[in-house]
């Protein structure tokens, strides 16, 4: 059957090889995903089903603009990315220039950087719930002994130390994202034209400024875009980590999606802000593929 | 018995058209050289008679069979690809056997045809590496040990030494043509470089942009070129060209000067036509120092602009009528820029072209 | 003279610079992990103790004959059979999604057809929703399909999760294999279908392995969807039931660091095998045009 079907129709083979993807993902995504537009536009509780055919239109996106307990995780959210994603590209390129320097052992040191790609995030949440603990946890503990500090400080209690607990973690679990991918890059860079930059009188700062940096950033690209399909990994984190406290101090727009739809089985709203992170993701990953692209036409195929 | 037929043949990519109805005759055993620059289609011509490309439109057929339909395997051709293509996870013994343990041969049958096959390219002793750690010479090889092994109808060879430097493919272009003439199998060689094309070729096939410009043997293609491609194409340095007009029963270049139209094109040519007289750089010396002192000639008076010396000749760029031309003085006498010689052009030798068509006027 | 003295020394500091930064950021790296697998190891009591006891006195096996139920001492928490499902529900979808894959991997490798790149980019963008997202509709949908709190359940998300990225890799690996192999193998006798499998498939394999392990260590660390598509031993798998011990009334530390040791040993293992292909399939099939 499928071989009558590719000989005589040669042009449909590739649309047969994808179909088996194209039905998974139309019935575990698309499908899905159209569901949770509609949901969004009814003021479904879990408590009350019959509310699921009641429809109204945008207005859970309407209350969702001027409630402020939804823009504050939102905007947490956006600068928690910032912040993260910024740090692991920064301590990844320093990372993977480090290595780069290094001439013996790269590659064990490289097995070593995967160490932590290979937790899941809920264990990375737990790890640092444990280190970051204000009474029996490492940190704290070392501290003490050192003579650092007397009290225990409160890493998960207080507010602000419990944010950059948690962004110490994601940045901990994907900085080797980076570090690797950029790694690969510097070790797949032609030496041609670095010795040209340094023959046309560039600095070691210019050659990396002109030279090294161009060449890494679709290395970069690839990383940031791998980073995009998982940021909300930190989901995990943050539900084992503070679970969204203190007093939602650390609440981040995916918790507060599974507080509203699952806690509070306000389902239809829990939609709406459902609906609003996977468009931030969508354009998050396809602003980064796009970039991809482009660095990857000017690099010419390079290798 | 082998022969390839193309009738027709086209190419097309969506509305880009490649190949634009190709006619081609391929006898029995013979070696059929397609050549012409990259993007001309050569390569597509090949590979639709190898069946890894749809023919659009037209009839291939191998052995009197339209084979149009027909999938690479039932073609009974084999391929020496220009990277190779040996597969890297097989050693050289299974490389060369594959095709046969597909076919479903028995293991003694394998065997020993490996070893004829191994014997004949001298890779006996190379039986049991990996491609990996062969030389591309010795790559080489074993890409033709594997297309012998399981004696087609024909060859196909797809640029097969492009990937060599210069020395290694003189030395693998004498065993091409060794290969041939013990197993005297039909061979489509497809190539870019003259050379191979001339050395090689019982027919050369020029091919252009899709069209072919000329089928001939080496020697027919190089002393009658059908077209000022052919004649720039076939040959190195490349024949020169000179924009002129018949007047007065001669040859008026752009400047005003005269050559006589050579005795063999007379009946040709028309008074007034716009030509382009062709003439090889072997075939215009100073005098003393050419080809052929005999025979109808002109002397121009030329001074030297540049000059390569290349031992045994030199190379003399010069300028005729304003246009530079490349001429060769034979001989181990240096010359200087600067220096004023005079020069014999052969005039037997030259060829004319139509300026409108760039065909020569004895095929318009 | 003087000044090869000096860059001599300034040489061998910032040897010496190099080396303290590498050291301090291996430290970092390793130290976390670690600490949580060494306490694994050590009793609760200890773990608890004030002041710290930074050398651990004894070294115990306790903690994992609690969690699976050998020793005296036992727990509520059924870890064996979260192993057990996390490790069916780990590997049926991963075999699922590389078969799935490997079909749609090679199309994008070897075929042209329309729309190729906007296929291309629309699977990864599906790819990139949210798994608590996805985990509402899902959550419906599966309630009315009756498909909450099993494994099947979860193992259709997870081909879904995998697919994506399991094409991008093999689509790489398979692109990094000249075509001119498979065309060699036709000429040579095979079906398009047999040179796949005789030619092209053995030298993608290291590749598919890869992209094999990275759809294992998805599923087998998966939390968002699975926390809320399974509610009991039937399907909670080990990342959720981690979370079993917060629900307790004090948290058992060292309970739950043994149980990170279970939930990290696979995942190190699988990696460590083919780590090497593991960084050569993310480039490849990111840059490789």
């Amino acid at each position: 059957m499928i071989k009558a079907f590719t000989t005589r129709r040669p042009e449909m083979t590739p649309f047969l090889l994808l179909a088996p993807a194209m039905i998974i993902m139309l019935f575990v995504v698309a499908v899905p995903l159209v569901f949770s537009l509609w949901t969004s536009m009814t003021p479904y509780q879990l408590t009350k089903p019959q509310t699921i055919h009641s429809f109204i239109g945008f207005r859970n996106y309407a209350r969702l603009l001027t409630d402020s307990a939804f823009w504050i995780p939102f905007g947490r959210t956006v600068l928690f990315l910032t912040i993260a994603l910024n740090v692991e590209f920064a301590l990844g390129l320093g990372i993977a220039l480090l290595i780069n320097k290094i001439t013996w052992g790269q590659r064990g040191l490289r097995t070593i950087m995967m160490f932590p790609m290979m937790f899941s995030p809920i264990l990375v949440g737990f790890q640092f719930k444990f280190i970051f603990n204000d009474n029996i946890g490492i940190l704290n503990n070392a501290l003490q002994s050192l003579g650092l500090t007397d009290q225990a400080i409160p890493w998960l209690v207080d507010g602000k130390l419990a944010m950059f607990s948690i962004i110490f973690a994601e940045v901990w679990m994907s900085t080797s994202v980076f570090a690797i991918l950029l790694l690969a890059g510097l070790f797949a860079m032609p030496r041609d034209p670095l010795e040209a930059a340094r023959v046309d009188g560039c600095n070691a700062f210019q050659v990396f400024r002109h030279i090294t940096l161009p060449f890494l950033m679709p290395f970069a690209y690839i990383a940031m875009t791998i980073r995009s399909l998982d940021v909300a990994r930190a989901y995990d984190i943050v539900k084992v980590m503070t679970g969204g406290g203190p007093a939602g101090r650390t609440e981040l727009l995916w918790t507060l999606i599974a507080r509203t739809g699952y806690e509070n089985s306000k389902m239809g709203m829990a939609n709406a802000m459902a609906f609003v992170s996977t468009i931030l993701s969508i354009l998050f990953t396809y602003y980064f593929y796009r970039k991809l692209l482009a660095a990857r036409r000017f690099m010419g195929g390079v290798q | 018995m082998a022969e390839i037929t193309l009738e027709k043949v086209v190419k097309k990519y969506g509305a880009v058209g490649v190949v634009h109805g190709i006619d081609l005759a391929i006898a029995h055993q013979e070696f059929v050289v397609l050549v012409g620059p990259s993007g001309c289609g050569k390569s597509t011509t090949l590979r639709m008679i190898a069946g890894l490309e749809d023919i659009t439109g037209g009839l291939v057929k191998i052995g009197g069979t339209v084979v149009n339909d027909l999938p690479p395997r039932k073609r009974n051709i084999s391929m020496v690809f220009q990277n190779y293509a040996l597969y890297p996870h097989m050693d050289v013994r299974a490389n060369l056997g594959f095709g046969l343990k597909i076919a479903g041969q028995s293991p003694a049958e394998i065997t020993k045809r490996v070893s004829e096959a191994a014997e004949i390219l001298g890779l006996t002793p190379l039986l049991d590496r990996t491609p990996a750690e062969l030389s591309g010479g010795q790559r080489q090889r074993v890409a033709m040990g594997r297309a012998i092994v399981r004696n087609p109808d024909a060859f196909l060879f797809d640029e097969p030494l492009s990937n060599l430097d210069a020395k290694l493919r003189g030395q693998m272009r004498a065993e091409i043509k060794k290969l041939h003439q013990t197993v005297k199998t039909t061979v489509v060689y497809v190539t870019h470089d003259q050379v191979e094309a001339m050395t090689l070729a019982d027919r050369i096939v020029v091919m252009r942009d899709g069209h072919i410009e000329q089928v001939g043997t080496p020697m027919e293609v190089f002393n009658h070129p059908l077209t000022t491609f052919v004649a720039t194409f076939i040959g190195s340095p490349p024949m020169n060209l000179l924009p002129a007009t018949i007047t007065g029963g001669a040859v008026q270049l752009s400047d005003g000067s005269t050559v006589p139209v050579p005795d063999r094109l007379r009946g040709f040519v028309t008074e007034g036509m716009k030509v382009q007289l062709g003439i090889r750089p072997d075939d215009i010396s100073p005098i003393g120092h050419g080809l052929s002192q005999d025979g109808p000639g002109a002397e121009l008076r030329l001074t030297v602009a540049l000059a390569e010396p290349l031992g045994m000749e030199s190379l003399i760029y010069t300028h005729i009528a304003g246009q530079e031309v490349q001429a060769k003085l034979y001989g181990p006498r240096i010359v200087q820029p600067g220096e004023t010689l005079d020069f014999r052009l052969a005039l037997d030798r030259a060829h004319l072209f139509d300026a409108a068509t760039g065909r020569s006027v004895r095929a318009a | 003279m003087s000044a090869t003295v000096e860059s001599q020394g300034s040489k061998r500091l910032k040897a010496i610079g190099l080396w303290l930064a590498t050291f301090l950021l291996m430290l970092v790296m390793c130290v976390p992990g670690l600490w949580v697998m060494l306490s694994g190891f050590r009793p609760n009591r200890e773990i608890l103790a004030k002041p710290p006891i930074w050398v651990p006195q004894e070294l115990t096996l306790d903690n994992f004959g609690k969690i699976f139920g050998w020793g005296a001492e036992q727990i509520a928490i059924p870890v064996p059979a979260y192993f057990t499902n996390s490790l069916i529900i780990a590997l049926t979808s991963t075999l699922i999604a590389l078969g799935v894959g490997m079909a749609g991997g090679y199309a994008f490798a070897r075929f042209r057809f329309r729309a190729k790149g906007a296929l291309f980019l629309g699977l990864m963008l599906f790819r990139t929703v949210p798994g608590i997202a996805l985990s509402l509709p899902i959550f419906m949908i599966w309630s009315r399909l009756g498909l909450i709190d099993t494994k099947l359940g979860l193992i259709i998300v997870y081909v879904s999760l995998n697919v994506p990225f399991t094409i991008w890799l093999i689509d790489g690996f398979f692109r990094q294999i000249p075509l001119s192999l498979s065309e060699a193998a036709q000429v040579d006798g095979c079906t398009r279908w047999q040179a796949f499998w005789k030619i092209e498939f053995p030298l993608a394999r290291s590749g598919i392995a890869s992209a094999g392990v990275f759809a294992f260590l998805t599923s087998w660390n998966e939390f968002a969807l699975a926390s809320q598509l399974t509610r009991s031993t039937d399907s909670k798998t080990l990342p959720v039931g981690l979370l079993d011990f917060t629900a307790q009334f004090t948290i058992d530390w060292a309970g739950m660091c043994a149980m990170a040791v279970i939930i990290i040993i696979p995942a190190l293992i699988l990696t460590f095998i083919v780590q090497k292909h593991l960084i050569a399939g993310l480039t490849f099939g990111g840059v490789k045009g």
